[in-house]
């Protein structure tokens, strides 16, 4: 036997004891126990009565409910790549079966009589998806699943999650509240979508050539970095407030920016602080990626013969694209999270639906900006991370 | 042809090369050798420009290098280093061909040049073209290396350490296959190493350096013969000397013809050194051996005492020369 045999023998690979998994279910238990899963409301406004699980699905529902749990966690004392399997179906099982868990306590506890009556998902409901998504994100690694099989696992349970919530869970507040803004919704999505992609592509560009601009001049280099962190210290809403008197000023004294659109509030100064937050990301991943590139290749392209011009666009850009793509994306996850504040001073986007639910103290509504954002920011995150692998210098190390 | 003379270098204070001056003729082989540091990378550096020397002239086939245009110059020169500096992104066929397309071959070219050269460095075309430098050996990669510096057949070939990385075996081919690959293309190389064994089995010619100056200079045998320093003889091996200067010569050079007594019961192949002998002697408990030829034919005799006492006259004769 080989020493690469023994160092992949099962017990090396997968250990004696999963206490992650195992941990998780106890959490995963407790929390379908001790804390309410469901809370029902008459109206919109009215906070709701918290309810257990027995009482939101019954004992059958319950018991179904303690199995899959407890058996997530059974398999974790004795892990083999057999039990992972098993997991994995398990916890994908179970991620299916819970928009039906909301339709069965809808059904029990909503009155037909009372068309305002909502079903509230309850804090029990959301451990409880939260940990199960831990339990994929450990499964993940413990099976090495690529991020391909990851990626159609998740999005096959997002969609079962959206026809559920499309056709049977009418009585849900989240959805009552979508069925009530269905139009703005979108919009807003489409504004977030928007500002977010201008914001983004504006500060790449300019990012790349402040980036390459520092290399050249080292004294740039200083300057623009305090600059940029600076920016990065004062609160996204100080900015947005700061913004407004010289904007509303400018467009007041020039009608030519006026008829850009430009004022005080809207679109502009949300583009404006957005673009300054994420340019000092942008720019370090930049700098540091062109910057990190070996310089014995660099020697070596040029000892070839290769023109400056060449030499960059052909060894130092290509390069440093894994790197600066990762700073593309780390700066399109966060713009996408600062936007939201935006709509504060008017600019839309799903940072409306947040700000009015807490306004009107409809936490449904505040989910309902609040999700979609984060659904978007992970669906960027995956897609920009999948497209840096794509690019990886000679494929796949 | 590469003539330099009188040149230095300085680096703001520091002298990093100190009024060299050296010849290499067309096709020949010369080593620069030294202990890291003593500016032997900063010279071979200076000869494609990736370092501008401060005074003095370097030419190359009559033409001054600041006379070139810089990127027609370092495309007429080839480039090994240790570290191969290939570009992760390419496919190896892709990075033999940078300097032909840069050239702007026709692709048809270069796709016949890079099948050339990977044919004439033993790798497999449909293995390894497709292949990143990543899923190399370091062999492998050194080989890559060594193509792409002959891609665009410079006269030109400059080496820096560019077997330095590898194990021993796998260096000990790639020198045989690199003295071959120089007897067939005769290009004029400038090597640049630290082991002073690698340098006399390659060079024509060459060169010790000590901080940035030339101790001394010439052909390897010339070297061992004749050091003119306890460092340059501490560098070629001190007491291996011997050795040494006899891994360099032909048992065939001297050997004495068929004598009337009995032939010796060890053979030696006339083109093995006199190095190889001294050890078969060793190995076989004998003072005689008999010299064949390719195809096994007796054609003379090597004795000890005659190799030791010719190794005493060639010294003799050196002095008095």
């Amino acid at each position: 036997m080989s020493l690469i045999d023994a160092f992949s023998s099962p017990n090396r690979q997968y250990g004696h004891i999963n206490a992650v998994l195992i941990c998780l279910s106890v959490g995963m238990l407790s929390a379908a126990w001790l804390l309410g899963v469901v809370s029902v409301a008459p109206n919109r406004i009215v906070a709701g009565t918290s309810y257990g699980l027995v009482t939101a699905i019954g004992w059958p529902g319950a018991l179904l409910v303690s199995l899959l749990f407890v058996a997530v966690g059974g398999l974790a004392i004795k892990p083999s790549r057999l039990h992972y399997c098993a997991q994995l179906c398990i916890v994908t099982l179970t991620l299916l079966l819970m928009p039906f868990g909301l339709m069965v306590a809808g059904h029990w506890l909503i009155d037909p009589t009372l068309p305002q009556a909502r079903l509230g998902i309850g804090a029990g409901y959301w451990v409880a998806l939260f940990l199960l998504l831990l339990c994929l994100v450990e499964l993940r690694l413990r099976l090495e699943l690529s991020r391909l099989w990851t990626t159609l696992l998740l999005s096959s349970v997002g969609a079962a999650w959206l026809v559920c919530a499309a056709l049977w869970l009418d009585n849900l507040a989240l959805v009552q509240e979508f069925q009530a803004r269905d139009k703005q919704f979108y919009r807003a999505m489409l504004q977030h979508v928007v500002l977010v992609s201008i914001a983004v592509s504006v500060s790449v560009v300019v990012g790349l050539i402040l980036a390459m601009l520092m290399r050249r001049y080292q004294r740039l280099q200083r300057v623009a970095f305090a600059l940029l962190n600076f920016l990065q210290t004062i609160p996204s809403l100080a900015l947005f407030g700061l913004l407004l008197a010289p904007l509303a000023w400018l467009a007041a004294n020039v009608p030519f920016l006026a008829q850009l659109g430009v004022s005080g509030i809207g679109t502009t100064p949300a583009l404006i602080a957005l673009i300054a937050y994420s340019l000092l990301p942008m720019v370090r991943n930049t700098y540091i990626a062109l910057d990190e590139v070996d310089s014995n290749t660099l020697e070596a392209a040029k000892a070839m013969g290769m023109r400056p011009r060449q030499r960059f666009w052909q060894v130092r850009f290509p390069l440093a694209l894994p790197i600066l793509l990762e700073g593309v994306r780390i700066t399109a996850v966060q713009a996408i999270g600062l936007t939201a504040v935006a709509a504060l001073i008017g600019a839309g986007g799903l940072g409306t639906f947040i700000f009015q639910g807490l306004g009107q103290a409809a936490m449904d509504m505040v989910l309902l900006g609040a999700l979609p954002i984060l659904v978007l920011a992970l669906i960027v995150d995956a897609g920009l991370g999948a497209l840096a692998d794509a690019l990886r210098p000679g494929g796949h190390e | 042809m590469i003539e330099l003379s009188h040149v230095s270098k300085h680096f703001g204070e520091d002298t990093a090369v100190d009024d060299i001056s050296l010849h290499v003729a067309k096709g020949k082989f010369c080593a620069l050798v030294g202990s890291s540091g003593c500016g032997k990378s900063t010279m071979l550096r200076m000869i494609n420009r990736l370092i501008e020397h401060s005074s003095g002239d370097i030419v190359i086939d009559g033409q001054a290098i600041e006379h070139y245009d810089l990127v027609k110059l370092r495309r007429r020169i080839g480039y090994a280093i240790q570290s191969t500096g290939l570009f992760p992104h390419w496919t190896v066929a892709r990075n033999i061909g940078l300097v032909p397309r840069l050239l702007k071959w026709s692709s048809a070219d270069v796709k016949a040049r890079v099948e050339e050269l990977m044919c004439l460095l033993g790798l497999p075309m449909d293995e390894f073209a497709h292949k990143y430098p990543h899923q190399l050996s370091g062999g492998q990669a050194q080989r890559v290396g060594v193509a792409r510096a002959l891609a665009a057949d410079p006269d030109i070939l400059l080496m820096d350490e560019p077997f330095g990385a590898l194990d021993p075996i796998t260096r000990e081919k790639l020198q045989d296959e690199l003295a071959k690959l120089q007897a067939q293309l005769h290009k004029t190389v400038v090597f640049v190493t630290h082991d002073m064994d690698e340098a006399l089995k390659l060079a024509d010619h060459l060169v010790v350096m000590r901080e940035g100056r030339v101790v001394q200079q010439g052909t390897p045998l010339a070297l061992l013969q004749n050091p003119v320093d306890p460092f340059v003889e501490s560098l070629l091996g001190g007491l291996e000397r011997g050795l040494k200067q006899a891994a360099l010569t032909r048992v065939k050079d001297h050997m004495s013809s068929l004598g009337q007594s009995l032939p010796a019961q060890s053979r030696i192949p006339g083109d093995f050194s006199l190095r190889q002998a001294l050890s078969m002697m060793l190995r076989d408990h004998c003072d005689r051996l008999t010299v064949v030829d390719q195809q096994d034919m007796p054609i003379g005799e090597l004795s000890l005492r005659k190799v030791v006492k010719e190794a005493q006259l060639d010294k003799v004769s050196h002095r008095e020369a």
